[in-house]
């Protein structure tokens, strides 16, 4: 605003142009003090419901209601407790678990009403399978076979009281009780030690050793996943079963791992095949003139409009017939697949190695490069495979990266032609896809904290990528798009 | 002409990779597409022309009407809202302030992560005891403390403005710095009013509404065309949160885009920042406005995902789209493939995609000229 305008105005309302002045300063400060907040609403509104999802896939019932955010694996006392238990267990604190010779001491603490008359707690290591579904057929070594608990002895007797519901104070006791458990004899090491700590009637549970996994029987049984977990073990307990439960049947290999190292290897494998394509492809189309470059380049945006559905007909039966079958034999048995590409990786990359949206990224990228150092090049006598190899694909360097991101990304997140192509056996499956076997075998007994930690797990290395390659992703965006 | 000879053999060389690719899998497949849709064919036995019967029979399915219906009523509600709600989140960051670009990768985050991973938080978020139905119970039992609040809010800023007014500043009815003000008294006196007991939250029953397993539709007595199954309203939520956050970065770039000389000459022709926003900004967006219309067109008719994750968790006829009713009947499960059925039900969303794009096209064109 110019200085007679801002005079006028001050004039009009009838005060200094200083104190006009200041008043604009103050609307301008309090404008941005609002956008801030706006911004930061938005932000809780967006990123909200994945942070929600990240902590409560800690949780062991991701399901609680009324959702919390009081979480007990977040409790500092909580590690303390799991490392101390997971060093007495099997000497490692990170990871626990149970090894002959082990000593687990272990207390719980009730509160035991004046005229309710307390006996010590049943203590039980329950044989109890570690979550159901994939990879629940496979032969498991229990804690409760070689596990023996000492006797439950009182260790600590103090009067007090406890506010009931209606908050009136209610005199009692607190009673802590101790005892061990003890790996008795030789024996393989076993992953979890559970346990079961069930109350007489009427005491109510006040706390214990490390907090319980879940409380049954309206309050009475104190339940316990595993006692001798380890801080890791503890905090990212559904992680861990993500890992150790769910294995193939027919292999025992853990699937999860290896769905993550088909991500990866279908990422690789999609970044060299569609790059090399569409560079060339993009190469041709930008710099070079010969007869029918209009109707490919319409092709190529054309393609990019027809729903992947209309092509997945055809396409499934070309893989199924390992691209051509001459009655009989398949062109896939040339290089060792004599059954087709279904189920296969070599099936999903070739599919995905038709990219029309990179061939046209790179063609208008070609575009924006000075003509003079190729041209330069081709009068030094170089031919067109040395102009683009060697001029044009080291100035494309930075394009390439964009794409290299955008690849991963995209590779990393496909899901329908792995959905239609890879369906059996399990070990063949991506992440997506095999989140999605995860939903089916979990969703449905509501075991949602394996399910949370997967999808968490299988998000982190885009969201890594992010992170450090942000300018590639909002490149992509103006590129049109990105998701789809 | 012995140079351009060259370069097309070179062309069609580098081509070569891209041409075969694009020939088997994009050609061919589409053309294959068109002839299956004229037959009978199971996928083992040989194919039976069976001329358009598969086109009659499509509108004679109960499951592919309940696909087109909810295909239809997807796009566009989530196109609309996206489109809106994009345009509105860019005009109000529209401001050049320190610690934009922090903001702008967080709102980005549920953008870039895939669409199984969004997809099955949410579903989480939508079980009967999950946490979509725990805020909105949470908001029915603070509603009267809200309401206090919102209404002292207005009622302060309503005073102060007459007041500056009254004292000849040219003060709007949302000037900032006055909100501000508004809005920490108003929380202030909330609380306050919470305390002595004058306002308090509601005893409300359990939200327990179900949202996936089942086939109640919104709203209720609407004839069957205009009706939403609860659970597309579940995805439709979902994917607008996925997708506003790409396309308000598109408009926010393209808002930045726009010469700051425009709104001056407006501004001195006595146009207010409203009067702006509706006759510099949104006709200066129009490129970017077509693009969002169009990519989101596009990605909400193939919507596929979503209901394959989804599954058995919804009944198939509450949620099914066009795209996974081709999917459906190339593998119905227990019975033999209807592969020409699917391929005309995939060649009529095609026709669709393409003409609804082509309208848009002609609309936003025509308005520009």
């Amino acid at each position: 605003m110019t200085t007679a305008t801002l005079a006028a105005k001050a004039k009009a309302a009838g005060i200094s142009e200083e104190a006009f002045r200041r008043w604009q300063a103050r609307r301008r400060w309090s404008r941005a003090a609002l956008v801030y907040a706006v911004m930061l609403f938005f932000g809780i509104l967006l990123v909200g419901p994945l942070l929600f999802a990240t902590v409560s896939s800690l949780k062991s019932d991701p399901l609680e209601y009324p959702p919390s955010l009081n979480i007990a694996q977040l409790d500092p006392r909580n590690w303390a407790a799991a490392a101390r238990l997971g060093v007495a267990g099997a000497r490692d604190r990170w990871f626990g678990g149970f090894a002959p010779g082990a000593v687990v001491p272990f207390e719980v603490r009730y509160f035991v009403p004046d005229g309710v008359e307390a006996a010590p707690p049943e203590v039980v290591v329950p044989r109890r399978r570690p979550g159901a579904g994939l990879g629940a057929v496979l032969r498991i070594d229990f804690a409760a076979d070689y596990a023996s608990v000492s006797d439950v002895r009182l260790v600590e007797s103090q009067a007090g009281t406890v506010l009931d519901a209606d908050g009136e104070a209610v005199p009692g006791t607190f009673l802590t009780y101790g005892f061990e458990i003890t790996y008795e004899g030789e024996g393989p090491e076993v992953q979890r030690l559970p346990l079961d700590v069930t109350a007489s009637p009427g005491v109510r549970f006040v706390g214990s050793t490390l907090a319980p996994t879940r409380m049954e029987r309206r309050g009475r049984t104190a339940s316990f996943d595993d006692v001798a977990p380890g801080v890791l073990g503890y905090v990212f307990h559904n992680y861990v079963r993500v890992f150790n439960e769910v294995r193939s049947p027919s292999t025992g290999q853990s699937l999860f791992l290896n769905w993550i190292l088909n991500s990866f290897s279908y990422a690789f494998f999609r970044i060299v095949t569609s790059i090399a394509i569409a560079t060339m492809a993009g190469y041709a189309l930008a710099r070079l003139r010969f007869r029918g470059r209009e109707l490919i380049f319409i092709l190529v945006l054309f393609a990019q409009m027809i729903p992947d559905q209309v092509l997945f007909i055809s396409n499934y039966l070309v893989l199924r017939d390992g691209l051509i079958d001459f009655g009989g034999f398949k062109l896939s048995a040339l290089w060792g697949q004599p059954g087709g590409l279904l189920n296969s990786m070599t099936g999903l990359v070739f599919i995905s190695a038709l990219q029309t949206a990179t061939v046209f990224m790179m063609k208008q990228f070609f575009e924006t490069l000075p003509r003079e150092v190729e041209e330069a090049a081709s009068i030094d006598g170089a031919s067109h495979w040395q102009r683009f190899s060697r001029v044009v694909l080291p100035m494309a360097r930075p394009a390439l990266g964009a794409v290299v991101v955008l690849q991963f990304q995209g590779a990393w997140n496909e899901f329908f032609w792995s959905f239609v192509i890879l369906t059996s056996p399990e070990q063949v499956k991506t992440l997506p896809i095999g989140l999605l076997s995860f939903r089916n075998t979990y969703g449905g007994i509501g075991d949602w904290g394996l399910i949370l930690s997967g999808a968490v797990l299988s998000a982190l290395p885009v969201i890594v990528l992010f992170f450090v390659f942000q300018r590639y992703f909002l490149e992509g965006v103006s590129f049109g798009g990105g998701k789809e | 002409m012995r140079q351009s000879r060259a370069d097309a053999r070179a062309a069609y060389l580098f081509l070569l990779p891209f041409l075969v690719l694009l020939v088997v899998f994009f050609g061919y497949a589409a053309v294959r597409a068109v002839y299956f849709s004229f037959t009978d064919y199971d996928m083992f036995s040989r194919p039976e022309w069976v001329g358009l019967s598969n086109y009659r029979r499509l509108f004679e399915d109960a499951l592919f009407l309940s696909a087109l219906r909810n295909s239809v009523v997807y796009a566009v509600v989530v196109t609309t809202t996206q489109t809106f709600l994009a345009l509105v989140m860019a005009a109000v960051l529209n401001q050049r302030i320190r610690g934009i670009g922090f903001f702008r990768s967080a709102f980005y985050m549920p953008s870039i992560t895939s669409s199984v991973v969004i997809t099955l938080i949410f579903l989480w978020m939508f079980q009967r005891r999950g946490v979509i139905n725990y805020l909105i119970e949470a908001f029915q039992r603070y509603s009267p403390v809200l309401g206090a609040f919102l209404l002292l809010a207005v009622g302060l800023q309503l005073v102060q403005v007459l007041i500056e007014r009254s004292r000849g500043l040219p003060a709007g009815w949302l000037d900032p710095a006055l909100a501000v003000v508004s809005l920490l008294v108003a929380g202030a006196g909330t609380w306050l009013l919470n305390g002595i007991g004058v306002v308090y939250p509601r005893e409300v029953p359990t939200f327990d509404f179900v949202w996936l397993q089942t086939t109640d539709a919104v709203p209720a007595g609407a004839p069957f065309w205009l009706q939403a199954p609860l659970p597309l309203v579940a995805i439709m939520i979902q994917n607008v949160f996925t997708t506003v956050p790409t396309f308000m970065l598109m408009y926010l770039a393209a808002m930045q885009d726009v010469p700051r000389s425009q709104y001056e000459a407006a501004a001195l022709d006595g146009a207010g920042p409203v009067q702006q926003f509706f006759y510099v900004t949104i006709p200066a967006l129009r490129p970017v406005t077509f693009l969002v219309l169009t990519l989101g067109t596009i990605g909400t008719l193939k919507m596929f995902d979503q209901v394959a994750v989804f599954g058995n968790a919804v009944p198939l006829r509450s949620m099914v789209t066009l795209a996974y009713f081709v999917y459906d009947r190339m593998f119905p499960g227990a019975s033999l493939p209807q592969v020409g059925f699917a391929a005309a039900a995939a060649l009529f969303l095609a026709a669709l995609t393409l003409i609804v794009v082509l309208i848009q096209r002609r609309f936003v064109r025509s308005e520009a000229v």
